[in-house]
């Protein structure tokens, strides 16, 4: 691990000035960063702290009814929120899956989505992987039973964030501070493909910082949850997650969305299950179409394919949830 | 501080040591005060307050922090070593190669039983990722670390193999000349199994497989060393500051015994990884003497998980035969396994041969090295890894004759111990089996409705015994007394975290009749303490709580006379209450010890106790049966332990507390061997994929059941030895995986043969049985 420059931002500008130089790195909740650097995945020249940047920290309802997350507000205060618990289910049990209660406590909104990959390959420093600038994914004839099986290629990593999975089921919005100014941009379009850029997972650019998450209003008929398969109780990445978002009337599901953790590099929609339920009235039948519907599409590698059936377990598991 | 020792050495040799005849034989206790009771830890203060001095914790004045450079390649020759940029860093002290005076030293034997030596401390032939190539030590760690890569390392990168079956092919990359190889399978028969399936009404055949468990002990490895002159002091995360440490770092520095002192109050978590003399030890003992400082050389969590020990794994597979009244008539065993690298795996036959009556057995074991990290002992090695074969074998045997799983063991239940032929002194399997089951509610749970969808629920069985836990001779300990029923208790015995220390001083106390408050012991102290072989197999209570009870009844009975003979009445009517010996039929007749003492002349009495030797014409063996619920979701392949129930069998129960902690500890390490643990080699680059706590799953306190029992199976056993005890540390860990895998049947239908039975294992299982 290299020695680094420690600089402590006092204000937005003056971290968004210290991050846009070569090798320097954000610390908020520093749950990963101090492994990333140990296993050295990151080159890290300086970290720039936020961590005291008390504007960037807490849950505010919005008078829109939408609700506003600050980027340093933590996982622990998320899950016991009941601004949260009241409309967005899913958004709190995802915050309550994650890691440990440590880490729950430690980590930030803003971390967790923007947290690097956890694949075995990548982590490793004596692996050069494709990610890390290196000619091949080890993953693809390797020992993949945890990687992508949507998505993936050129590099199969899948993204480790259980919250982001919440909050694309939810519609949220991440706002960005950097050197050109604020932007807003919809979750889905704020994660990005390996395919355009093998080295990043976000669309991130140096001295960009996410400030907070938006999420918009829900009607008063709409429910959500969130499922995290893991092959222990804590500290575990998901090897399927699931969020659901259903708006559900007398007469059938208005609305859904589904998006899945675990199984690609990005939360994962999978649209062609939304629209098996849409319009209609949930029952067994119609959330095991749904469960089948999602899987269509996947290209599991040697030692994965039993996503498929996970997936489909945990999406009739959360759809059944709801009747 | 060392020369306080050696006064405080020289002035107990000089006290009083009445001798013991060795025909005098202690009566076995009838009723006890102490000993059976549920006492807290003497040392639970230390423990939870963090007062414990771990070697992790020790530091000394000028210290240095040694490191490792371990090869990053599963197969590779070292041509050259280039050491100068390092030895120029900031904060280097002292680098240490293959080429350095006195590091040409054989290490890791080959074969059978260990064989002859065929690597060394650094050897140029690197065989697995984690090889020693170099070390440094430095001002910091992180200099040291920094160091480290600085040292530039000239590899012939060799072509490697970590697949057993690629690696036994004529053409394989050969680890050693002769081949990989461990030897020519070796078949130990009894009777005739072809004569046993012959006379079966049933025969059934499956094959098993394990993967391999690392210890994943929570202190890592390393060691503190100081010279003196030519003597050293090593503080080491050991299993025996004896045999395991100070014995051999002697030998192999060729240093008389009495110059190397070695200390380990507190040990972090061994489980038979720190059974031997550490590479690390060694280094840092060599970069200390190098540098003219202290050196701390603890190894980084990713080192103790390539380096330093695993659980083989294991292909078994397994032919039985029964009739179809429950008798067994033969049982056959072919296992295949991996090493790793060099020697250092444990048979899983004996549970074969020894758990039930069976005249026919057959037990063939071949190994194969492969370019992974070598394996160790493991808590109770080669019987978790056996019980996950033959337990779930005789569950099928039952199934397929339709008798009940706990019904079928108690018909081959012995007394008699099949491979030594000779009866045990305590057959406690019977009583595990039937208060197991009545304790669980077996019949019950068996045959309660299961139907709730796609959750199942099941419950299942097995069975263990442990080859050890007999303890036995040599093993020493001093008992003091002093004047005011103070005593101090010695022993070079370890204390794993098992609570070693705690059953001592209760002994003591039983024999002495004093509060076991009046008791402070000492020990893992070469320097202080007598001789304690290492803590391994079972032994350390049955070998020491007997030497203690010897020991202190030596003291009492030295006491006793005296005090027969100032009050007139017979040694046998007088008992010791607390500082005051009074004669039971006339309480007026009293004497305090300060008056015995002062009367003799003396300021204390001392006695070594030990260890007799274990009865002639008997086998001493613990055993076990235990019992789990789970639930299935075959929509997830979530494998949740309901509820665990562990018979266990020790004979007498010395502290209720320890004992219990011992058991939920076995069973937990067990769930976590079943269910989760798992080494990943990468095929492709022969690297371990899963060198952290992250990635290698041990189970977290989610994952264990809430509804977790134990019932002690006390059993009165005067034979053993004279505390009536036997270990209990293995024996709890043996069936506990094949007792989630026959419940795990038992709700789904489909029978676990590989484990760890993760989501992936139980999907893929559920999927083929749906395909058909």
């Amino acid at each position: 691990m290299n020695n680094f420059a420690y600089v402590k931002a006092g204000s937005l500008a003056e971290a968004i000035k210290a991050l846009s130089t070569k090798g320097a790195w954000l610390h908020a909740g520093g749950t990963d960063l101090l492994g990333c650097a140990r296993n050295e995945i990151l080159p890290v020249e300086k970290v720039v702290s936020i961590t005291s940047l008390k504007q960037l920290k807490g849950i505010a309802a919005q008078p829109d009814g939408s609700i506003k997350i600050g980027a340093l507000t933590s996982p622990a205060e998320i899950a016991a929120s009941k601004a949260v618990a009241a409309k967005y289910a899913a958004l709190a049990q995802a915050a309550a899956a994650v890691g440990t209660p440590q880490i729950r406590e430690q980590g930030t909104i803003g971390g967790n989505v923007c947290q690097r990959p956890r694949c075995w390959y990548f982590r490793n420093s004596d692996i050069q992987c494709l990610k890390k600038g290196g000619t091949m994914c080890y993953a693809v004839t390797g020992e993949n039973q945890y990687h992508a099986i949507f998505g993936g290629g050129p590099c199969f990593f899948v993204h480790p964030s259980d919250i982001a999975v919440a909050l694309t089921a939810l519609q949220a919005q991440i706002s960005i501070a950097g050197p050109t100014g604020n932007k807003a941009v919809k979750i889905e379009n704020f994660f990005i493909s390996p395919k355009k850029n093998v080295a990043k997972e976000n669309m991130l650019l140096p001295g960009e910082i996410v400030t907070d998450i938006r999420i918009p209003p829900v009607s008063g008929t709409t429910k959500s949850s969130f499922r995290k398969i893991a092959a222990r109780g804590s500290w575990d990445s998901a090897l399927v997650s699931v969020a659901v978002a259903l708006e559900i009337e007398t007469d059938g599901a208005r609305s859904v969305r589904i998006a899945l953790g675990g199984v690609g590099p990005y939360p994962w929609r999978v649209e062609a299950a939304e629209k098996m339920i849409v319009g209609k009235k949930l029952d067994s039948t119609v959330a095991a179409a749904a469960a089948e519907a999602a899987v269509s599409g996947a290209m599991p590698l040697r030692d994965n394919a039993y996503k498929l059936d996970m997936i489909r377990g945990a999406i009739e598991e959360s759809l059944m949830a709801f009747i | 501080m060392t020369e306080f020792y050696d006064k405080l050495e020289e002035s107990f040799r000089n006290s009083f040591e009445p001798s013991s005849p060795p025909d005098d034989k202690m009566p076995p206790w009838t009723e006890t005060q102490i000993v059976g009771k549920r006492l807290q830890r003497v040392d639970a203060y230390e423990r939870v307050s963090g007062k414990a001095e771990y070697t992790y914790d020790v530091n000394l004045p000028d210290m240095v922090y040694g490191a490792i450079l371990r090869c990053p390649h599963a197969h590779a020759i070292v041509k050259n070593v280039d050491t100068s940029a390092a030895e120029k860093m900031p904060g280097v002290v002292g680098v240490l190669t293959g080429k350095s005076p006195g590091t040409d030293i054989p290490w890791y034997g080959v074969g059978y039983g260990g064989g002859p030596m065929q690597s060394k401390l650094f050897d140029s032939h690197c065989r697995y990722q984690g090889e020693e190539v170099a070390a440094v030590a430095a001002q910091t760690p992180y200099q040291a670390y920094d160091a480290l890569k600085a040292i530039k390392v000239d590899y012939e990168v060799l072509s490697f193999v970590v697949d057993q079956d690629e690696a036994i092919k004529p053409d394989a990359p050969k680890l050693f000349d002769a081949g990989n190889s461990t030897g020519k399978p070796m078949p130990n028969q009894r009777g005739s199994v072809e004569k046993g399936f012959a006379e079966a009404d049933v025969v059934l055949e499956e094959t098993f497989s394990t993967s391999v468990q690392l210890h994943a002990a929570m202190e890592a490895h390393g060691s503190v060393v100081k010279w003196d002159g030519d003597k050293i002091t090593i503080w080491d995360s050991t299993q025996g500051v004896y045999d395991a440490s100070m014995l051999t770092f002697a030998r192999t520095m060729k240093m008389p015994y009495n110059n190397v002192r070695v200390i380990c109050h507190y040990v972090g978590g061994a489980f038979g990884a720190k059974l031997e003399l550490g590479k690390y030890t060694v280094m840092a003992a060599l970069l200390a003497r190098k540098s003219g400082r202290p050196v701390k050389l603890m190894l980084p969590r990713e080192d103790t998980m390539l380096a330093v020990g695993n659980r083989p794994n294991a292909r078994m597979t397994v032919k039985a035969g029964v009739k179809k009244n429950g008798t067994l008539t033969a049982l056959q065993l072919t296992n295949v396994y991996s090493p790793g690298a060099y020697s250092g795996a444990a048979s899983v036959g004996f549970l074969f041969q020894e758990l039930y009556k069976c005249p026919n057995v057959m037990v063939t074991e071949s190994g194969i090295y492969t370019n992974v990290g070598r394996a160790r002992a493991f808590r109770a090695p080669g019987f978790p890894t056996g019980a996950w074969a033959l337990e779930q074998m005789m569950d099928m045997l039952a199934e397929k004759i339709s008798m009940d799983p706990v019904e079928f063991r108690l018909k081959n239940f012995t007394d008699v111990s099949q491979s030594r032929k000779m009866p045990y002194s305590s057959a406690g399997l019977k009583n595990c089996l039937t208060e197991g089951a009545k304790k669980f509610g077996w019949k019950e749970a068996r045959a309660a409705n299961k139907d709730t969808g796609h959750i199942k629920r099941g419950v299942g069985m097995a069975a263990g015994l442990w080859m050890m836990g007999s303890g036995g001779p040599p093993y020493t300990a001093e008992v003091r007394m002093f004047a005011d029923g103070g005593v101090t208790l010695k022993t070079g015995a370890m204390d794993l975290g098992t609570g070693t220390k705690t059953v001592a001083c209760m002994v003591a106390a039983e024999e002495l009749g004093v509060p076991v408050e009046n008791i402070r012991i000492l020990n893992a102290d070469t320097a202080i303490t007598p001789y304690a072989s290492s803590s391994g197999g079972s032994m350390t209570l049955a070998s020491l709580v007997p030497a203690v009870r010897r020991g202190a009844w030596i003291v009492k009975r030295q006491i006793m006379d005296w005090a027969a003979e100032a009050l007139g009445v017979p040694a046998d009517d007088l008992e010791i209450r607390r500082d005051t010996i009074v004669s039971r039929s006339n309480p007026d007749k009293k004497r305090t010890l300060e008056q015995l003492f002062r009367a003799k002349g003396v300021m204390d009495v001392i006695a070594i106790g030990n260890r007799e030797p274990n009865p002639a014409n008997k086998v001493v063996m613990p055993f076990s049966a235990q019992f789990a619920e789970v639930e299935v979701n075959t929509m997830t392949g979530a494998v949740k332990v309901l509820r665990l129930v562990g018979a266990d069998d020790s004979a007498r129960v010395v502290n209720l507390k320890t004992y219990e902690n011992q058991v939920y500890g076995g069973m937990l390490q067990c769930l976590g061997y079943g269910l989760l643990e798992k080494r990943v080699m990468d095929r492709k680059t022969g690297k371990m994929c899963n060198p952290n706590l992250y990635d290698y799953k041990v189970p977290g306190a989610l994952d264990v059941p809430v509804d977790l029992d134990v019932v002690p199976i006390d059993l009165k056993d005067n034979e053993c030895n004279n505390v009536g005890s036997k270990g209990i540390g293995e024996p709890c860990h043996v069936p506990t995986a094949a007792a989630i895998a026959n419940a795990i049947f038992n709700a789904i239908g489909v029978r676990p043969a590989h484990s760890p039975m993760d989501n992936r294992t139980i999907l893929e299982l559920l999927g083929k049985k749906k395909r058909g």
